[in-house]
């Protein structure tokens, strides 16, 4: 698996100092508010009234076992002893102390993990398909081209101060698992017709309260052009991207007022005079040993005469939690950490210990995290799945329930977040609670109910087959309803089906709507496909009679 | 959001006074100025492209870093320096102390940090990397890898 080289965890640990004296500076009076925000941010930290947030980056979501052992650490030694990964692969920390920060950096650099650009108007963290590497059909494992194009951005120089925060996501399998198009930029890998390897660039996506998809600026990048093009592609953007108004500063704005085809054809000019500069070449040389160091650790394995147990519970969590490894005799298992009525993605120190040891035991000291909050044992050989399963079971990880519609998306909502207009979580519990009934999850299949408090759009509403959003209307909580959104195959934002429904009501529209799926589903449609078929009218009719 | 601070003068690296016009101003009158030996002061909103059919007549370019979150500076400073090459200097004045190593390796060859920073010990604060992971208009004194 690959790791930091002595020169990276050394970078790491100079920034942490750099750090470490602006925070001086700013606690001495010497640095202003303002000023400081906006360094500290680039270093992952958030300052509440009462407490500090830090996010840490998980890089396209990979995590060794020692990393995360040193994450529940972390969660131990300087917060209450939990953490939270997000939908973008990250980790957050919400108890914080200033004077601790730098030690606690310096902590996790020593296992090559750091905040840097988690947060601030600089290229994020980018993520990756949490499957990248195990599955059939796969044009290349993303994760190499994510960690040489993340070190490229890393305090580029250039680009550290952009009008907005940008983010940016690559997808190599043939499903889109990262949302690309939801992303300021998204990077599909492809081949063309000589079958050389490239990118397809999608640019101006975003959720939020102007919900936009990506557009295809460039269909084919080759792959050692693509820093050049990525250097165009922000460049236009920090030159002429709205500066002036807070609520347009993302690049959708731009993308939006000069139009794709005219935004496209800046980038390809400035292009045009770089992508010919052998300095911004990817560097092949390094892209071929990155490969090497994120080569699967398995060899296909030859399972004679194995048949799986039989067991009720088992049968269940297997059909919603397990998948086929590309490699024979392996499978790729999700967990997640989540039980019902409690914040999606939120781990104790424990849990991380646990999944720790059971990933050293079953799946090479390997996990992913993935932007449904959950996380996955990459590699477990398949005759070890029901072992796997056990140890969950006795943790309390292998909730049935998990993969069916009552596995919710939910912001921290109203309940926890000073920017939510309504609550999230207590309208997921009550989702949860309508549908209790395992025969139905399991008839109904993989639904995906999201659910956020705020137009921030924190649980991607937008894309999910039923999305609601909180809104106060009179001073009561109100829900917008989203149906059909989806960014699996292509990406949609799903269409509003009518006026909000208020707090007592939306737990009924969400049932009407269900059924509505389920009375009309011919075979295995799944609720897109049903959508696209009848329209939205017997939804609709339905949920206002 | 902070604006930027005009400036009419400023002290280049040779310590001599260089008096400075706007974009629009040199733009009108470039023959004229061009023999006064004048630099340019460039706003953030500034459109850099317009100087670069004159650029060897500059004699100093001025790029303002007064608002600590516009970060147009450091495209100009790129565009000027490694695009086309200006030999001029390029100076970053209104900087900020925690923007220098940024404002440096983007191609400003020269800095006039904000009064506010005066008596900061700026090279105990600039030379804190050892490693870069792209390429820039300037990367002395750091490792490259990439």
């Amino acid at each position: 698996m690959y790791q930091y080289s002595t020169e990276d965890s050394k970078f790491l640990v100079e920034r942490v100092d750099q750090f470490e004296k602006q925070l001086k500076r700013h606690l001495d009076g010497d640095l202003d508010a303002a000023k400081f925000r906006s360094l500290r941010l680039r270093n992952g930290l958030y300052m509440e009234l009462h407490a500090h947030m830090l996010r840490v980056a998980i890089p396209y979501g990979t995590l060794n076992t020692t990393q995360l052992r040193a994450l529940a650490d972390v969660a131990d030694k300087y917060d209450r002893g939990f953490g939270h990964f997000t939908t973008r692969q990250n980790i957050q920390y919400n108890w914080i102390e200033l004077s601790e920060i730098a030690n606690l950096l310096r902590e996790l650099s020593s296992v090559g993990l750091h905040a840097i650009q988690t947060s601030g108007k600089a290229t994020r963290n980018i993520t990756a398909d949490p499957l990248s590497g195990l599955t059939e059909g796969e044009i290349a494992d993303a994760r190499p081209y994510c960690e040489l194009i993340r070190r490229w951005f890393n305090l580029h120089p250039e680009f550290s101060w952009l009008p907005g925060k940008f983010k940016i996501a690559i997808n190599g399998a043939k499903f889109d698992e990262t949302a690309l198009r939801i992303h300021d930029l998204g990077l599909r890998l492809v081949r063309n017709k000589e079958g050389e390897l490239g990118f397809t660039v999608y640019v101006g996506g975003g959720l939020g309260a102007a919900a936009m998809v990506a557009a295809e600026t460039a269909s084919f990048v080759p792959v050692e052009d693509i820093l050049s093009y990525l250097e165009s592609a922000m460049r236009i953007y920090n030159l002429k991207g709205r500066r002036d108004h807070l609520k347009k500063l993302r690049i959708k704005f731009l993308v939006r007022e000069l139009g794709a085809e005219e935004y496209s054809r800046l980038v390809d000019e400035d292009w045009q005079q770089t992508r010919d500069d052998p300095d911004l070449k990817l560097n092949l040389t390094h892209l071929s040993e990155l490969e090497k160091d994120f080569a699967l650790p398995i060899k296909p394995l030859a399972l004679d005469g194995f048949e799986d147990k039989v067991d009720f519970n088992y049968s269940i969590w297997k059909k919603n939690n397990v998948r086929a490894h590309k490699v024979s005799g392996h499978s790729i298992v999700n967990v997640s950490l989540t039980k019902l009525g409690e914040a999606p993605g939120d781990a104790t120190s424990e849990q991380m210990r646990i999944l720790a040891d059971l990933a050293d035991q079953y799946s090479y000291s390997e996990l992913r995290t993935t932007k449904r909050q959950t996380i996955v044992f990459p590699h477990v050989r398949k005759d070890q799945v029901f072992d796997l399963w056990q140890s969950l079971e006795k943790y309390g990880l292998a909730s049935p329930h998990q993969g069916t519609l009552a596995q919710i998306v939910a912001c921290p909502g109203g309940d926890y977040c000073d920017l939510a207009k309504a609550v999230s979580i207590p309208i997921a519990t009550r989702v949860q609670q309508r549908f209790d009934d395992m025969d139905k999850l399991l008839d109904i299949g993989n639904l995906n109910i999201n659910i956020s408090g705020c137009e921030n759009s924190c649980a991607h509403h937008h894309v999910a087959d039923i999305g609601l959003l909180g809104m106060q209307k009179n001073g009561e909580e109100y829900y917008q309803i989203t149906v059909a959104g989806e960014t699996l195959h292509k990406t949609v934002i799903g269409k509003k089906l009518g006026p909000s429904v208020s707090g007592d009501n939306v737990v009924d529209a969400v049932e009407d709507i269900v059924n509505v799926y389920l009375d009309n589903r011919e075979e295995e449609e799944k609720f897109t496909e049903v959508f696209k078929r009848i329209g939205i009218k017997p939804f609709k009719e339905k949920v206002y009679e | 959001m902070s604006e930027s601070i005009e400036l009419t003068n400023v002290v280049n690296n040779k310590n001599e006074n260089v008096e400075l016009v706007s974009v629009e101003q040199w733009i009108e009158n470039v023959d004229e100025l061009s023999k006064l030996g004048v630099g340019v002061f460039v706003k953030p909103s500034d459109d850099v492209k317009l100087l670069q059919d004159t650029l060897n007549d500059i004699a100093l370019i001025a790029l303002d870093f007064n608002n600590f979150d516009d970060g147009r500076g450091y495209s100009q400073a790129y565009l000027l320096s490694k695009r086309w090459q200006y030999a001029g200097e390029i100076i970053g004045i209104n900087a900020h102390l925690d923007q220098l190593q940024f404002m440096l390796r983007s191609g400003v060859t020269s800095y006039k940090l904000l009064e506010s920073y005066e008596g900061v010990d700026v090279l105990d604060y600039s030379n804190g990397f050892s490693i870069c992971y792209q390429a820039a208009a300037n990367n002395s004194g750091l490792k490259e890898k990439f």
